[in-house]
């Protein structure tokens, strides 16, 4: 029993290592070439600004606000999400990695990579955003609660699809067409929660729970797949 | 006890569509052994050693690894050294960094080693993409060489080396092989010298 444990705790912190290791090199990649989070960042700032210029003389509605915020944040993630997977196979590197790593820990590296580039997304546009429209909204602590949750489900579902369609020619339009029948509960619920939480309304735990769930299902889902995904030639 | 590493494969096939790439193809090698792989280009050469590596599934056949007589099953890749053509390092990490991706020991100071073992000290610290192909492979072979495992798979290993990459490569080989499992797929007479048996695709796929 003693020794099952140790070799448990054992397995668990070279996992870790290895998830580090591989967290590490994704980021000097990314920060060396700057490809994706700089292309985001364009298409966040210029929707925002085109936004806030071309509306700034109406009175918009919060769920208009809310629907606006969430197309931003989506589509700015959506520019460099799918490419984590897509990246390692277009430059050939994807037998290197996998020669050299578990593919739960490639797993567990790339999700966690793309939950904190799209948390970084969203601390960028949100407040830009809540700056140019001149809002804030009046329940901040569901506001924010509600922004996390629909980027932690946004977040889990373009690592497992990048992942599916790293693998496939016509990468990116595969990814459109099969992230729509995902993405469109998580979009929904997230919208009206953003929309409800700048009106002020009371926090809706029971549809943040859901997003936290969503997550927590393709998550485990995706784990226990993701080996047969990676390695299907 | 020391490991002992020993390769079955027992009538493997591959096929991409309809094609057939190779077929009945079986050996046995084991630690202390090379076995070199042969065979005109597009013979399934680079295929199979990808198979070996659990990077491919044959169509049909068996391929059993074994350490100590048990099979193993779960993380073949700690008891793997591969480099091949096909397997592109990371550009825009430094050449200690690609070296450091690889390596799964404690003592850091064996990175250096093997860089400056195969001429790379003074590259030490530029991104791969400025590489040339031939420092590049010196790269790759130090990726497969770095964790002195158990199976070596070399696919093409001498590809783009000068006389001086070479020599230490064989100098390398010579070593390791004493202990460990070796596999080299190549077409360069001199590079299937190093090694005791091995196969002809041509002949097999006749």
């Amino acid at each position: 029993m003693i020794r099952r444990s140790l070799n448990f705790v054992i397995r668990g912190l070279i996992l870790q290592n290895r998830i580090v290791k591989l967290l590490k090199k994704d980021f000097y990649i990314e920060f060396r070439s700057r490809a994706s989070i700089n292309i985001s960042l364009a298409f966040a700032g210029i929707t925002t600004l085109s936004v806030s210029l071309t509306s700034a003389t109406m009175n918009l509605p919060f769920r208009v606000h809310s629907i606006l915020i969430w197309v931003i944040i989506f589509f700015s993630a959506m520019n460099s999400l799918s490419h984590i997977f897509i990246r390692e196979e277009e430059e050939g590197t994807s037998i290197f990695l996998s020669i050299h790593s578990e593919a739960e820990e490639i797993y567990i590296a790339k999700l966690l990579f793309n939950f904190i580039l799209f948390i970084v997304i969203t601390v960028v546009v949100t407040p830009l955003y809540l700056f140019f429209m001149q809002i804030w909204p009046e329940n901040f602590i569901f506001f924010a609660s509600s922004v996390f949750c629909g980027s932690t489900a946004l977040s889990s579902i373009t690592t497992t699809l990048g992942a599916i369609v790293a693998k496939t020619s016509m990468r990116s339009s595969l990814f459109t067409v099969i992230s729509f029948p995902l993405t469109i509960p998580v979009l929904w619920i997230s919208i009206n929660l953003t929309a409800s939480s700048l009106e002020g309304g009371s926090v809706d735990l029971l549809n943040l729970l859901f997003l936290l769930a969503f997550s927590g299902v393709i998550v485990s889902f995706s784990y226990l797949l993701f080996k047969f995904i990676w390695m299907e030639q | 006890m020391h490991e002992r590493y020993l390769i079955e494969a027992s009538n493997l096939s591959r096929r991409f569509g309809k094609s057939r790439i190779f077929r009945g193809i079986s050996f046995s090698v084991e630690s202390g052994e090379c076995f070199f792989i042969t065979g005109p280009n597009g013979s399934g050469k680079s295929t199979l050693v990808q198979i070996i590596a659990g990077l491919q599934k044959p169509s049909e056949g068996k391929l059993a690894i074994k350490l100590n007589g048990k099979e193993i099953l779960e993380s073949l890749w700690s008891h793997i050294g591969f480099a091949s053509p096909a397997m592109n390092l990371y550009e825009r990490l430094t050449v200690y960094e690609n070296a450091s991706f690889a390596f799964r020991g404690k003592d850091k100071s064996l990175i250096n080693h093997y860089i400056s073992l195969f001429g790379l000290g003074k590259h030490k610290d530029k991104e791969a993409r400025i590489l040339s192909s031939g420092l590049r492979q010196r790269l790759r072979l130090i990726t497969a060489m770095i964790n002195s495992p158990g199976i070596v798979l070399l696919d093409e290993p001498g590809s783009n080396l000068d006389v001086e990459g070479k020599d230490v490569l064989f100098r390398e080989i010579e070593k390791i092989k004493k202990e460990s499992l070796v596999i080299i797929a190549s077409n360069d007479p001199e590079e299937l010298k190093l090694c005791h048996k091995g196969i002809d695709l041509a002949k097999q796929n006749s």
